[in-house]
């Protein structure tokens, strides 16, 4: 008996000692994030005065240039307020349109610096200074408790989501910044290109029926396309109609995405049991640019390949008839089995939104003047990319290296009329 | 036939030693040729060579980026090979007859996760520091870090293992589309990490180790498929608690999983 009172004792006492140390251990780790919580919402709140203070002061000049330090401000400080946010519980509807909104802020501000037309960025921004005095003030309720330490992050998080006066700030606040984002900032012409390109909005060709998207896809990968699980239509609020089709034959499960338009292929992805691998690297490329002749993608050049454990990653690029510039924008992927060469995936989604592109010129660049001695050039082609308006420019696209040791690769894109760097990645 | 016999014996025991040279030499390699996007332990190989006669300065570690390709055809060039930054058959060969290759040095060091150099005429033990080198273990586009890799495979296998594999790369390409969008933060890390975006986040389980599955899907997404169709939501109808998620236009199921805009 004494000892089954001392074993309970004994055990209790324990038990007693852990809730403690891990009650005390919660209370800590709940401290700490308040107080990273807390800080966020005051770095927000500092921030956002500052940002008000900022896009007033570049309302005052007349020149683009004696307002760039302000311009710069903006920019900075609307990046900055968009981490802060990201950081913070709050509820999603209003992050994201928040995040949309500092991010175009922020990119107004840094583009008009350069090209713009003064008029139009007092207009713009003085509606933003309208918007930040009114939000700036909703803020300051909703985060009201927060900051003076006497609500914790689970409490406010509470409150915001069931409270009615919770509610009705961060939704108010929410679509707020959602129509100030519409009215300030609306896309620009080539943002809703890139967004009608995204939509495959450009696909004007008849609708498929379900049995001739069965058909494409027996056609494109006999050897797997005799047993489908699951036929089905994309969503309704998919912005392009697809079909979806899955299967399953011997131990290969995967699926083919094919548009309703036309019957283009989006993507097809196979997962099967892996076996040792045989195939060259040569070997596989061979078999890729087979396939993708049989399925009459005859425009591509093989841009980049990268192996893993299991399959080889191609990227082809379609090249330009005229003047064979490749254009990046164009891509199909495909993933090529290492054990037996067989096609495992292909994405054509971006290859079929086909970039309408301009000529252009293209001026001769003497490119030991262009970069310092130490640079030397090591490939050279023509390509057309992207650039920060989102619109298509033929580029110089150069493989360069940064010194005698060959230790640096960089690709670099540079316009070849206004001789712009688009783009530098290290390699 | 006193003298015959033993010049025999010699020529026999010389033919022997030297096949068995060059058996072991062509054997060092393994048959298939090295092009730049290769990875494994044959291109170790390739590039402690190159190091070893001074061709390579980088750092080995068995993908053959452009360190090595520009090293590689600097070496054809120099011994009069045709200059293609491929390792060849040819190519191989002259590479084995004039370095070393100490495998068990090499890849002991790699194991340990050891930086190191294997340049010739400078004692092994000299080159090494003791485990500073991380090792790349996937082959991706230069704009993803190791660690952006590691996070995306962490944050598929915790959010969606129990998925089809299709739907596993539909979570790491809604990540990635979530990078690319403005309404989102730009980094991996931020989206993931971003508050009350992914359960796996929420309860911890973000830090599971993930399985080769996840980690194939994670490649396969940043290798450019998305079968979400770039969707930048995705919920479970069966677990999803916020009303909001259900006014957004959804694209399709996979899964359990229902992809949305």
């Amino acid at each position: 008996m004494k000892k089954i009172v001392f074993f309970l004792m004994y055990s209790f006492i324990v038990l007693s000692i852990y809730t403690l140390g891990t009650t005390r251990e919660n209370e800590q780790l709940s401290i700490a994030l308040n107080t990273q919580y807390a800080n966020s919402i005051s770095d927000a709140s500092q921030k956002l005065g500052e940002l008000e203070d900022a896009v007033k002061k570049s309302l005052l000049f007349e020149n683009n240039k004696s307002s760039s330090k302000e311009r710069e401000d903006i920019w900075r400080l609307s990046s900055d307020i968009k981490s802060s946010i990201a950081m913070l519980p709050v509820d999603e509807s209003f992050s994201t349109s928040w995040m949309n909104y500092l991010g175009r802020l922020g990119n107004y501000a840094k583009e008009s610096t350069e090209q713009g037309n003064p008029n139009e960025y007092y207009e713009v921004m003085q509606r933003a200074a309208d918007n930040l005095t009114e939000l700036s003030s909703e803020w300051k309720v909703a985060t009201k408790g927060m900051l003076t330490g006497n609500l914790s992050i689970n409490h406010w998080e509470k409150k915001l989501r069931d409270s009615p006066e919770g509610k009705e700030n961060w939704s108010k606040m929410g679509q707020s910044v959602m129509e100030y984002t519409e009215t300030v900032f609306p896309l620009t012409a080539s943002e809703s290109d890139a967004q009608k390109k995204k939509n495959l909005s450009g696909i004007k060709e008849d609708k498929i029926a379900e049995e001739e998207a069965i058909e494409k896809f027996k056609q494109l990968f006999p050897n797997v396309s005799n047993d489908l699980i699951v036929v089905d239509k994309s969503r309704k609020g998919s912005p392009y109609p697809f079909y979806h089709l899955r299967f399953a034959e011997n131990s290969a499960i995967g699926y083919i995405d094919i548009t309703q338009r036309g019957g283009h292929v989006l993507s097809y992805l196979v997962e099967r049991r892996m076996g040792k691998p045989t195939k060259s690297y040569e070997e596989l490329e061979q078999f890729a640019e087979q396939f993708l002749k049989q399925a009459d993608y005859t425009d591509l050049v093989l841009e980049e390949a990268r192996e893993n454990d299991i399959a080889w990653h191609y990227v082809f690029v379609r090249v330009h008839p005229e003047n064979g510039a490749k254009v990046f924008s164009d891509p199909i992927h495909m993933k090529m089995a290492k054990d037996n060469g067989e096609v495992l995936g292909l994405d054509a989604s971006e290859y079929i939104r086909k970039e309408k592109l301009a000529s252009q010129p293209i001026r001769k660049v003497d490119w030991q003047q262009f970069f310092r001695p130490d640079v030397e050039v090591m490939d050279e082609q023509l390509a057309y990319v992207e650039d920060r308006q989102m619109q298509q420019r033929l580029a110089h696209y150069l493989t360069v290296v940064s010194d005698a040791e060959r230790s640096e690769t960089y690709k670099i894109i540079i316009d070849t009329d206004t001789l712009e760097v688009i783009t530098t990645e290290k390699q | 036939m006193k003298r015959v016999i033993p010049r025999l014996l010699f020529i026999v025991v010389a033919s022997v030693l030297i096949g068995l040279f060059f058996v072991s030499q062509s054997e060092a390699f393994s048959g298939r040729d090295l092009a730049k996007g290769a990875k494994g332990d044959d291109v170790i190989e390739l590039q402690a060579r190159l190091q070893y006669i001074g061709f390579y300065n980088g750092t080995i570690d068995g993908n053959f980026g452009y360190g090595t390709y520009w090293a590689l055809r600097k070496f054809q060039e120099q011994y009069g090979l045709p200059i293609d930054g491929i390792a060849g058959k040819r190519t191989k060969k002259k590479l084995q007859g004039i370095s070393d290759y100490d495998e068990k040095f090499v890849q002991g060091q790699l194991a340990k996760g050891n930086k190191f150099t294997y340049y010739g005429g400078q004692p092994l033990e000299e080159q090494v520091k003791k485990g500073s080198q991380p090792q790349k273990q996937m082959q991706a586009p230069p704009k993803y870090t190791d660690q952006d890799i590691k996070l995306l495979a962490n944050a598929v296998y915790g959010e969606s293992r129990g998925e089809p594999y299709e739907g596993q790369v539909a979570v790491a390409a809604v990540i990635l589309n979530r990078v690319e969008h403005p309404d989102f933060p730009d980094t991996i890390g931020g989206v993931v990490f971003q508050p009350g975006a992914f359960t796996a986040v929420a309860d911890g389980q973000i830090w599971l180790t993930p399985n080769e599955r996840a980690k194939e899907a994670v490649i396969d997404a940043i290798n450019g498929w998305d079968p979400s169709e770039n969707a930048i939501y995705y919920f479970n109808p069966i677990t999803a608690t916020s009303k909001w998620i259900w006014s957004r236009p959804q694209i399709k199921k996979i899964g359990l999983h229902i992809f949305c805009n």
